[in-house]
């Protein structure tokens, strides 16, 4: 089966990556500004807005587009940074916002009718109603679905809503209850979804001791890898803990998502583009798995099988899965 | 309770303000080009790198404001950069007048450090020039990382923006004769490349019977394992077998 291909989203952190990811075949970048108004609110990170300005420049000549998220939740009585990052975007020219807080979606739809709304997968949404309610109460045109659906589920949906879909491709997972997690604000006080940063590196410590890496946040002791171990993010929900007298991983365990395999299943159940995450990631990152998934989704969309991406030395813990896409628990 | 990390692993008890250590604890280097050279640069002081070092700091700063400008926030952080190929490290100072790289001659020389970064030379300058992803390094392990994380992450994405390639950075410094340097760094980079396989190829060579002996120990190993957890959860040994058979695969969604 050949097709349109899907739209390839993928991530920068700094101008270096926008322009590895450009270079590599992206249709779209999307990144944040250097604070707390996006959810990758990490040290050394981000945009300022003259980098916006020369990052939208090189990718508009190179027929890419660029989506700025503003996908945190606008701290109470001070939604000032808020407005600023969408108001600065938008002018600036922005492709599309990526929003979250409903709050700041009718912003964006009174203030700049004409920038494109995205919903981030921030909000969660995953049912035809409340997918309806984004599109009806502010003009949502895209969704990025959180990770909890299978692609008949995703199929299923989309013959259902009035908008495009955005699926995740490749890159960190997460616990499935993305916008409503709040173990990072449990261990640090730091959330992805208010402060825009999960597991804050300010309370990360890694430790050498003998043939061991011990890494804790705040006051939690998340893993223990012996020598030779492929290590992982020391977030709550990756840790390995004891329970009944067995230590193991509870939640989820250190693995990246790699839907490659189901490009051509994802395309037939409707998606329209895929999002790879990882703004976080260095630059060769961004020029590795954007320029394999560039391969992957234009076979895909010849009607070729998709070839193998080679990508085991990018994932978390060198691992990979296909996630909730194939599910076959319930 | 659940928060506790299991006695089968050690037993370990943390606490959360431990001080940042830069104890040495290297691993055992891989045979490399790099480790030779290191052997061969031990009799000389290191006090003569001192002058190169000063250069290319003055380089990069030339060369990568932007890199500097993300590193405004970390005015007085300081980095003890240990490649555990060499018989030496590296420190890194941000604090005023300027930034300065020098050299010592043990981890423990530096005092206090905001953050340590240690790995072999060639994976921490491919950090550098932004041909590695930093956190894959990590999860295999190539990078260890250890003190102030917002340091060590502030410094990853500055340098990882930053576009640095160090032959280019230092054969702007010739000039005219930027031709002929070139070349000659094309043809050290070609020796170096040929001593690196040939290097792989002593090693293996040593290795090899061991590997094998490895091995059967692991297949070995694994088995017991596989008997152990059947007996653990009275499973069939049919069962047991077909699942043995099935385990090399991908992780568990």
């Amino acid at each position: 089966m050949s097709g349109t291909p899907l739209e390839l989203v993928c991530p920068a952190g700094t101008p270096g990556a926008l322009r590895a990811a450009v270079d590599a075949g992206a249709d779209v970048v999307y990144l944040g500004f250097r604070d707390e108004t996006n959810a990758r609110n990490f040290p050394g990170l981000n945009f300022s807005r003259p980098e916006l300005r020369d990052g939208l420049a090189y990718a508009h000549e190179r027929g890419c587009r660029i989506y700025v998220a503003v996908n945190t939740f606008a701290a109470a009585g001070n939604p000032g940074p808020w407005h600023r990052a969408v108001d600065d975007a938008a002018e600036l020219g922005a492709d599309a916002l990526i929003l979250a807080d409903i709050g700041l979606l009718d912003y964006a739809r009174r203030r700049h009718p004409e920038t494109r709304r995205h919903l981030s997968v921030q909000a969660s949404a995953s049912n035809p109603t409340a997918i309806a309610y984004y599109h009806e109460a502010f003009g949502v045109q895209r969704v990025v679905l959180p990770r909890v659906l299978t692609v008949t589920e995703i199929a299923r949906l989309n013959v259902q809503i009035p908008v495009e879909t955005e699926v995740f491709a490749f890159g960190g997972m997460c616990v499935m209850a993305e916008g409503r997690c709040t173990l990072s604000a449990y261990a640090t006080g730091r959330s992805p979804n208010m402060n825009g940063v999960c597991s804050p590196a300010s309370h990360v410590r890694y430790e050498q001791l003998g043939g061991r890496m011990v890494s804790r946040l705040g006051r939690f002791t998340i893993n223990e890898f012996p020598d030779g171990e492929p290590a992982g993010y020391p977030t709550l929900c990756k840790g390995r803990f004891v329970a009944g007298g067995c230590a193991g991983y509870l939640f989820e365990e250190p693995t990246s998502l790699d839907a490659s395999t189901v490009l051509p299943e994802l395309m037939a159940a409707g998606v329209r583009a895929l999002k790879i995450e990882g703004r976080q990631r260095g630059r060769a990152y961004i020029a590795e798995v954007v320029a394999a998934f560039r391969r992957a989704v234009d076979a895909a969309a010849r009607g070729d099988p998709v070839p193998p991406l080679g990508l085991g030395g990018m994932t978390e813990g060198l691992r990979e899965t296909t996630g909730a896409y194939t599910k076959t628990w319930r | 309770m659940v928060y506790r990390w299991p006695e089968v692993a050690g037993g370990v008890n943390h606490r959360a303000d431990a001080p940042v250590t830069n104890e040495p604890n290297r691993g055992t280097p891989s045979l490399s080009p790099v480790l030779l050279a290191g052997f061969a640069l031990r009799p000389l002081p290191l006090v003569l790198l001192q002058p190169a070092l000063d250069l290319a700091m003055t380089l990069m700063r030339r060369r990568h404001s932007d890199v500097f400008e993300r590193l405004d926030t970390l005015e007085n952080a300081s980095f003890l950069i240990d490649p555990v190929d060499l018989p030496f490290c590296f420190t890194l100072r941000l604090g005023p007048p300027a930034p300065r790289l020098s050299v010592v001659g043990n981890a423990d020389d530096m005092e206090s450090p905001s953050a340590v970064l240690r790995g072999p030379l060639l994976v921490l300058i491919r950090l550098l020039e932004g041909r590695m992803d930093g956190d894959a390094a990590f999860f295999s392990r190539d990078l260890a990382v250890e003190g102030d994380m917002e340091a060590v992450l502030t410094l990853r994405n500055a340098v990882d923006s930053g576009g640095i390639d160090l032959a280019e950075d230092l054969l702007s410094l010739f000039g005219p004769l930027n031709g002929p340097a070139r070349r000659a760094f094309g043809a050290a980079e070609a020796l170096f490349a040929r001593a690196e396989r040939d290097l792989e190829t002593v090693r293996a060579a040593f290795v090899a019977p061991v590997d094998g002996r490895c091995d059967a120990q692991t297949a070995r190993l694994r088995d017991l394992e596989d008997d152990l957890a059947d007996l653990r959860t009275g499973m069939p040994r049919a069962n047991a077998a077909g699942k043995r058979a099935a385990r090399p695969g991908t992780a568990r969604p």
